[in-house]
């Protein structure tokens, strides 16, 4: 079981902090399959957070396919999230070292390879436009 | 859709001055709603014509579906914490709930001695010598158990201390957990709305300047910064709710009714509680105005 | 409901019902003392022989001595009575006036009137419980008195009717009190405080009851007239009777008034100084009478019925503009 913590200060709407820590679990396996996500219920009284949030965050982690609702019982971890395989991801952090040494080498700040990556990241990944 | 809640044009008068204006709302079945404005605002009044203490001089209000005002089953069906929590102050927490079980009809005694054995509350003490937040406690405890449809509560947490906040809506949203009911919260706190509540209704100057679920309203606002703008339609902007300018820029919180493609803004999404005060100021300064006999 | 009740006003009750008993432990002993000093020194047959007028000259001054004995060992107990003046108004304010402005200062109106009974049937059962308790409450110290200041009224030659001594006892007590509850809880919904509440129920008890006692109570039924000459008569005579004298003139024979607000006797055989006829140097002439304007004693029961009917009325009244405002309160 995994419990919820909330980053007050962070922009980000709570159904949508709740849905990316489960997937960070996912990710770095602390969540399997056959796990039980906390209960609606529990989730809402410890974070003093609408219970609604909290089932909208569920609902969408299952429309992804990640979780199953079993009526009466709760909710539970259907799938794990597939990153990429370690392999891929070393070489991509490769280029990524020597695209970033480039950019310090043409004169560009920290923030200015930042605001480049973003932009770069927008154009490409177009669903996540929506909840910018 | 079902609606808890449903107010038609209600108002309410005392002496010459509305209390409550024109107010028409509908409170939809499960949802959380926070009803914000200012003091003074009216927020007590329409609850307490919801809760059936008084009687509407205008329009209509409807509990499901009836009218409250002297339906005693109907207040079976609604909770209600009334503000500063009132309870017999020399009562203990157990003499509480056993009036509750003297007074109703469906009563679930166990539930609220449960909950209040849960908080670690002493059963045979006076209520008046526990802290606000104890008290607080108690008072939610009495209206969860009559299982009510609709849970009513003025400025619960107002009056509390940060940590004392934090467990009543603690306590607040894991019984909405458990029994679905719905809620309608006043406050004028507005910090914890955000998270609490999924629905806002913003009353100023005794009308409701606001009502939607929180998540539309996100979507259907948006904070321009730009050039200085003196009226004048912009693409994607159904009204200004607020501008402030000074002689170069202009800074407006709108309500969008598609994209905002003018490249000359600069579009944010402001939080909520922006979103929340700016219709607050718009319905000050209106008001202010017209006391004043000045055009806004 | 009545469990609310009970559990909500179970202090005053015990405070009450306290103070009740403190009362008794003055009256009854006092009060069955002076009965036994009344009975043993043969008062009563002293008092019908004096006002029949046929006692011994020495058998008159026998009982005139023992009658001032029992008033100067008993008589300042006639003050202990005014406690019993104000008793009801203290009634009223202290179980009248908190009834509804209590809840509404502290707000817990808003608790109980949103539990799952009618207002209507709060403020029925609240009114009946304490209207019916201090009911109670005022025949008991309302009687108790009128037996404790029986022999008080008899030796002192009090009248019993007079303003002050009327108030104090049988039943017109017992009307006073339930409109000063009546009127304290009426006031408690009108003014949603509890000091300011009772501020308005004493005003309101006191100019109520001091204009009835002043305007009205003389005026209750028409008061009978009697006139006896100055001459040949031996002393007072509404005092023995009971009879509440509203005015007393002395005449002369042609109906012009000599003197007001007294009685002048001349028992026979005195005269005045100078050896001049008795009243003389008053300007009284030979025939001069005593006029008196007075209520008879024997109607002291119907005044008290009357008068407890009217503030019965008046608390029945207030009781129930009281239940209908409570619907309104917020």
């Amino acid at each position: 079981m995994i419990e919820f913590v909330l980053d007050g200060r962070s922009k980000v709407n709570t159904y949508v902090q709740l849905v990316q820590q489960v997937k960070q679990a996912l990710r770095v396996g602390m969540l399997t399959p056959g796990d039980q996500l906390p209960k609606v219920r529990d989730v809402a009284r410890s974070l003093a957070i609408n219970p609604n949030t909290v089932l909208k965050a569920y609902r969408e982690l299952e429309l992804e396919g990640l979780v199953e609702g079993r009526p009466g019982v709760g909710t539970f971890v259907k799938a794990t999230l597939a990153s990429a395989p370690m392999s891929d991801q070393a070489e991509l952090r490769g280029d990524l070292v020597a695209w970033v040494h480039r950019a310090r080498d043409a004169g560009l700040t920290p923030d200015d390879v930042t605001a480049l990556v973003q932009t770069t990241i927008r154009a490409s990944y177009p669903r996540q436009e929506e909840h910018a | 859709m079902e609606y808890v809640l449903e107010t038609d044009q209600l108002g309410k008068r005392y002496g010459g001055r509305w209390a409550v204006r024109d107010c028409t709302l509908r409170l939809p079945a499960g949802r959380v709603a926070a009803l914000v404005g200012p003091n003074g605002a009216g927020k007590s009044t329409l609850l307490h014509m919801a809760v059936g203490l008084l009687r509407p001089d205008a329009g209509a209000v409807r509990v499901l579906g009836r009218a409250p005002y002297g339906d005693t089953e109907l207040l079976s069906d609604i909770g209600f914490v009334a503000q500063d929590t009132p309870l017999y102050r020399d009562f203990t927490a157990a003499e509480l709930v056993t009036m509750g079980g003297k007074l109703n009809r469906r009563w679930d005694a166990a539930l609220a001695r449960t909950r209040l054995a849960q908080l670690g509350l002493p059963p045979d003490r006076p209520v008046g010598k526990l802290s606000g937040g104890q008290r607080a406690q108690v008072a939610l405890a009495l209206a969860l158990a009559k299982r009510p449809s609709l849970l009513l509560l003025d400025e619960p947490v107002a009056s509390l201390d940060p940590l004392a906040r934090r467990e009543f809506l603690q306590a607040l949203m894991g019984s909405v957990a458990e029994t679905g009911a719905t809620v309608l919260l006043s406050s004028h706190i507005l910090a914890d709305l955000e998270r609490t509540c999924d629905y806002v209704v913003v009353l100023s100057a005794s009308q409701v300047r606001l009502a939607g679920p929180t998540d539309e309203l996100a979507t259907s606002h948006r904070q321009l910064i730009g050039p200085r703008h003196d009226g004048g339609p912009i693409g994607g902007v159904a009204a200004v709710v607020r501008a402030s300018h000074t002689d170069r820029q202009s800074t407006l919180l709108v309500r969008t009714d598609g994209p905002i493609t003018d490249p000359m803004w600069t579009v944010r999404e402001p939080s909520l509680e922006d979103t929340i005060l700016a219709y607050l100021t718009e319905g000050d300064t209106r008001a202010s105005h017209s006391e004043w006999g000045v055009a806004a | 409901m009545i469990w609310l009740t009970w559990r909500q006003h179970r202090k005053q009750a015990l405070y009450t019902l306290a103070g009740l008993l403190a009362l008794a432990a003055l009256i009854v002993p006092t009060g069955l003392s002076m009965r036994g000093t009344y009975a043993d020194k043969g008062l009563r047959a002293c008092l019908d022989g004096l006002r029949d007028g046929n006692l011994s000259p020495e058998a008159s001054n026998t009982c005139m001595r023992a009658l001032d004995a029992f008033n100067d060992q008993y008589g300042t107990l006639t003050f202990a009575g005014v406690l019993l003046l104000v008793l009801p108004l203290l009634v009223g304010l202290f179980w009248g006036a908190p009834l509804v402005a209590r809840e509404t200062e502290q707000g817990t109106h808003r608790l109980v009137w949103t539990q799952g009974i009618s207002r209507r049937r709060w403020a029925l059962v609240k009114v009946a419980a304490v209207g019916g308790f201090t009911l109670a409450v005022a025949v008991v110290y309302g009687l108790g008195t009128s037996w404790w200041m029986a022999p008080l009224m008899h030796a002192g030659q009090l009248s019993r009717f007079e303003s002050g001594l009327f108030d104090m006892q049988g039943i017109a007590p017992i009307g006073y009190t339930l409109f000063a509850v009546a009127l304290g809880v009426f006031a408690g919904t009108v003014w949603h405080k509890v000091l300011p509440a009772m501020g308005v129920a004493l005003a309101g008890f006191a100019v109520l009851r001091i204009a009835l006692t002043v305007l009205l109570r003389p005026r209750l039924m028409p008061p009978k007239v009697r006139t006896y000459l100055v001459e040949g008569n031996t002393g007072e005579r509404g005092n023995l009777t009971g009879d509440w004298v509203l005015a007393k003139q002395v005449r002369n024979p042609d109906g012009s008034i000599v003197a007001s607000n007294t009685e002048v006797s001349c028992p026979p055989g005195v005269t005045g100084p100078g050896g001049k006829a008795c009243g003389a140097d008053l300007g009284l002439q030979a025939g001069a009478y005593n006029w008196q304007q007075y209520q008879p004693g024997d109607r002291f029961w119907l005044f008290q019925s009357i008068e407890a009917g009217v503030f019965v009325a008046l608390a029945i009244l207030l009781f129930y503009l009281a239940i209908r405002r409570v619907r309104r309160i917020a």
